[in-house]
């Protein structure tokens, strides 16, 4: 089952002489279970394409599926419930609301799909739990590291048990250390079945899904399978005897 | 070397002079540090292993030089299936290079096509390498290497990307 | 030099790029200094005016009144010019007690019976048409003013028929209505308006038996020193400020300085309502600006930031950031000092009856004006800049935590408002203090629309009492002034709070809350300090009405609109920014 189907997807800005096509024809399909990653230089339009992809911004043409249920046209009302339940994000800048405490973070979106109280902390503590961030709960965002930071941005995301997690950039913001704290709990979703589509410049960790699309100019340019191992790590160690 | 040359003779027959500056003009800067005399040691090689042959031809008076080379068919097989190949544990980078050049010159294939297939092959690869650092516990030992391998990928396929973006705009032009 | 052209240009790149806050700030600071000058320039100020007009009609030293007329009233008159320190007299002029009829009724007057030249002391100054002629007579301004007469219009004195040839002002009297100087045999006045007519021309109503006063005009040797004059005849006081001589004649003296003193009573009530008024609308403007500033001073430190980073000294940094505000509020200074200097003449001279070329605020105004807008630029300016220049970041510890805690049991919006205003506590307090202020002008106005209004009674027609109507309209125009800065610092706030919480309501909106949920954050946000604000602001705004007004009164109903009022209109100010935030696509505003 595809959770995400994109169809002729096209998004444009501006006219005439300075008319952008960020978007230009684009299909797409996500099935269940997938982790898929978008790349491509910067303004390839990949940012967009998954704005798109969430109702954050209104395609100029074309058709989003998202979970059977389409959303280029569907209302403000909708898409707030849409992202309430079937969506999690994950931006490179984070996007903590900065008067809430990481648990306060991340119990929002339950509140906001009118959880319980009682029910939003206990998943809260949960999930911080999950990313290793369990005694940093009280703190506020801007007294954690940009990898506590993002971790509590992924907890944050996966509050409602979204059918999809779109992750803008996720590592864009990060060092080394915090970029592999971030893709190892990347990797642990892609081990417990969640779909993911992240959007990254980073080939290491666009290297961390299943699929690779490359977009360039606003069309896929290529689509690459990247699971299964071929062996060759071992291979390389067998020559270096 | 001897593939590079070999690549070179594909498109026309030549003087090992011309082959000499062609080489040298496809490694730009770093062509200068080439020794005149190794590729005519090279090309006597190919000869030796029947993928090139030689005929004289009647040069000018001040062009001592008259051997032109041409390749044999075992040096056109050999030509294509080194353009094709892509799996060697460590790209080369001036080897890479000189194939990028070759197959533009002697459009026996699209170099953005080698630099896609290239690609693929080392996003594989870093697919690989990067699941095996995450797969290690933060901060062992064993997970060095794999990042140091990891990054080496990385690097190379930024360099593809320029590649990519350098012949796509010739391809274009 | 370099380093001033580098100033200004930073200055005035600024002001290009955010004309919006500039405006608010000269608005703010010009309506306040305005009112604060009128304030500070209303002590005294009729006393200037009366000197003014003193010297421009050779007011007298002193006037000397007795009942009836003829040889032993005169006699007694006459004989002043032997008290100590007079050096000159008028001869006796006779006043009646009449009335005058106009085409909108009867009003008291004292109709005197002048010199068609006048002598050398009290030289009445025409201000339209001509002086007094056979068969015409003269109204004195205020009482032309209030009874509505001019030039040319009939008007009946004591049943006779005269046209009005002229208007005319004299600082022989007290303003009107109190042109009476002592009712019929020294007794009591009432209010009343004064006419000028030749003297031929008043024989008839000596005729007809009209009550009369006789009055001379004294000059002194000394014009500070009357109180030798004074203790000569008499010494008990009497209730018009001067005093009744114990001699069989009766003598009523008013000097120059009791007559300056009465016209003051005009204004007696006026000054508090400005000083007061234009230090409510400082803070206003203060609480507005400092939202403002504090608004910008997240640009206001990336400006600083990037100043320092191309070799700035943080004084450089500090003289840019201020020299702005300083440059705007002294702008609005020298505006609000001149529409003072406009004002004052109909506000300081309510009844016309003195001369106002010297009206308008003087030096002590001047600089407290220049002080306070000073002050409001520092205040405004100081706090970001000296952030700005300290530091790059600017983040503040959670301070209401108890809030905080309640807020994770409130439905989301609520939950969000709370946390915007836990976050940002100082500014919570300034929207609650400006809350206050209109709170409390506006319970000031409504407690004195509630008073019972005396008129004037003049005998046949009753004219506005002109004190409070003065009070009351320089209310009103003051409770305006607060009003047009109390919507203008609305807008602020909720501009400031909805730019400022753009990001966190965009978040919210990826989370899946609705148009209406942020909305509804945003107002709240608004919404929870105007509350204590509006309610506070009514028992100050009672305390400061008994204080200056009668303390008996009790609190009108009305003042339970009050809050409900400012929080309809601050819920709906806040709507509009956040609505429009709302709208804005999502990613759009997280870019931003």
């Amino acid at each position: 089952m595809n959770v995400l189907q994109v169809r002729d997807l096209t998004k444009r800005h501006g006219r005439k002489h300075n008319l952008v096509r960020a978007v230009d024809g684009v299909d797409l399909d996500v099935p269940a279970g997938q982790m898929l990653a978008v790349t491509g230089p910067s303004g390839c339009g990949k940012s967009t394409l998954l704005n798109l992809m969430a109702g954050l911004e209104r395609p100029t043409g074309g058709q989003v599926w998202l979970a059977g249920e389409r959303i280029d046209t569907a209302g403000e009302r909708a898409l707030a419930r849409l992202r309430r339940r079937s969506v999690g994000f994950v931006f490179q800048s984070f996007h903590l609301v900065e008067e809430l405490t990481a648990a306060e973070n991340v119990e929002l979106p339950v509140l906001l799909a009118g959880g319980s109280p009682r029910a939003a902390k206990r998943r809260a503590g949960q999930l911080l739990d999950q990313v290793g961030l369990a005694d940093r709960a009280r703190q506020l965002p801007w007294k954690l590291s940009g990898g506590e930071r993002q971790r509590v941005a992924v907890a944050r995301a996966l509050a409602n048990e979204p059918l999809v997690v779109l992750a803008d950039e996720p590592t864009g913001n990060l060092d080394t250390a915090a970029t592999n704290e971030v893709l190892r709990l990347f990797a642990d979703l892609r081990a417990m079945g969640q779909t993911v589509v992240m959007v990254t410049h980073d080939a290491r960790v666009a290297a961390t899904a299943d699929r690779l699309v490359s977009m360039r100019d606003g069309v896929f340019v290529e689509d690459t399978w990247l699971g299964g191992g071929s062996g060759w790590l071992d291979g390389l160690f067998a020559m270096g005897d | 070397m001897q593939d590079a040359i070999l690549a070179m003779l594909a498109k026309e027959p030549s003087h090992g002079y011309d082959l000499g500056l062609r080489l040298r003009r496809a490694l730009g800067p770093l062509g200068g540090s080439m020794n005149a005399g190794q590729v005519y040691v090279t090309l006597a090689r190919l000869e030796k292993a029947g993928l090139v042959v030689h005929e004289r031809s009647a040069g000018s008076p001040d062009r001592p030089d008259r051997k032109v080379y041409a390749l044999t068919d075992a040096g056109h097989e050999r030509v294509t299936a080194w353009l094709a190949e892509v799996n060697r544990p460590k790209p080369d980078l001036v080897e890479f290079h000189l194939k990028l050049a070759a197959a533009s010159a002697s459009r026996l294939a699209d170099p953005v096509e080698l630099v896609d297939a290239q690609r693929r092959e080392l996003l594989r690869r870093l697919a690989e390498a990067q699941r095996a650092v995450l797969a290690e516990p933060e901060g062992s030992t064993g997970g060095l290497l794999l990042e140091g391998i990891a990054l080496r990928l990385q690097a190379d396929l930024r360099w593809l990307e320029a590649c990519e973006r350098v012949w796509s705009r010739r391809a274009d032009a | 030099m370099g380093r001033l052209l580098l100033v200004s240009r930073l200055v005035l790149g600024d002001l290009r790029r955010h004309p919006g806050p500039a405006v608010l700030l000269v608005l703010s600071t010009f309506v306040a200094t305005a009112v604060l000058s009128l304030g500070m320039s209303l002590p005294g100020a009729t006393e200037r005016l009366y000197l003014q007009t003193r010297a421009a009609t050779a007011g007298p030293d002193v006037v000397a009144l007795a009942p009836g007329m003829g040889g032993a009233t005169d006699a007694v008159l006459t004989s002043l010019e032997n008290a100590p320190g007079v050096v000159a007299r008028s001869r006796p002029y006779r006043q009646f007690f009449a009335t005058l009829t106009t085409g909108g009724g009867e009003a008291r007057a004292i109709v005197l019976g002048a010199d068609a030249k006048p002598g050398p002391i009290d030289r009445p100054l025409v201000t339209s048409g001509r002086w007094v002629r056979p068969g015409g007579v003269v109204v004195e301004r205020g009482f032309a003013g209030a009874v509505g007469v001019d030039v040319g219009d009939r008007v009946a004195v004591a049943g006779r028929t005269f046209p009005v040839v002229g208007i005319a002002v004299t600082a022989a009297r007290t303003v009107y209505p109190w042109a009476m100087m002592g009712g019929p045999g020294n007794g009591p006045s009432d209010g009343a308006g004064l006419v000028w007519m030749t003297e031929p021309d008043t024989r008839p109503l000596a005729a007809s038996g009209l009550p009369v006063t006789s009055l001379v005009y004294l000059r002194m040797a000394d014009p500070a020193d009357t109180t030798r004059y004074m203790a000569f005849y008499h010494d008990t006081p009497n209730s018009a400020g001067g005093r009744v001589g114990d001699s069989a004649a009766r003598v009523n003296s008013f000097t120059w300085q009791s007559m300056a003193h009465q016209d003051d009573v005009y204004l007696r009530d006026g000054q508090p309502i400005l000083i007061i008024g234009g230090w409510l609308l400082s803070f206003m403007a203060v609480a507005g600006l400092s939202t403002l500033a504090a608004g910008r001073a997240a640009a206001q430190a990336r400006r600083a930031g990037l100043l320092k980073v191309v070799g700035a000294t943080p004084g450089l940094i500090a003289v840019v950031l201020l020299a702005e505000y300083l440059t705007l509020a002294l702008l609005a200074d020298a505006a609000g000092l001149a529409l003072a200097r406009l004002a004052a003449p109909t506000i300081i001279n309510p009844s016309g009856s003195l001369l106002t070329a010297d009206a308008g605020p003087h030096g002590g105004a001047v600089v407290m004006t220049t002080v306070v807008a000073v002050g409001v630029a520092i205040l405004t300016a100081a706090a970001p800049a000296l952030r700005a220049v300290r530091a790059n970041v600017d983040r503040r510890p959670d301070h209401l935590v108890l809030l905080s805690r309640m807020a994770g049991w409130l439905p989301v919006p609520l939950l969000l408002g709370l946390r915007l205003v836990a976050r940002r506590p100082g500014r919570a307090l300034l929207h609650a203090g400006g809350t206050a202020t209109t709170a409390i002008g506006l319970t000031v106005l409504l407690m004195v629309h509630a008073q019972p209004r005396d008129g004037w009674d003049l005998g046949g027609v009753t004219l506005a009492d002109l004190a409070d109507d003065q009070s009351r309209r320089l209310l009103a125009g003051v409770t305006a002034a607060m009003a047009v800065l109390a919507v203008v610092n609305t807008l602020t706030m909720t501009w400031t709070t909805a730019t400022e919480s753009r990001a966190t309501m965009a978040v919210a909106r990826t989370l899946g809350a609705t148009p209406g949920q942020v909305t509804a954050g945003l107002a709240a946000a608004q919404l929870l300090p105007t509350l204590p604000g509006a309610f506070l602001g009514i028992p100050l705004g009672l305390s400061l009405h008994w204080f200056f007004g009668p303390a008996d009164q009790p609190p009108t109903p009305l003042l339970w609109s009050v809050p409900p009022v400012l929080l309809l209109a601050t819920g709906l100010l806040s709507v509009v920014p956040a609505r429009l935030a709302a709208r804005r696509s999502v990613a759009e505003a997280l870019a931003a």
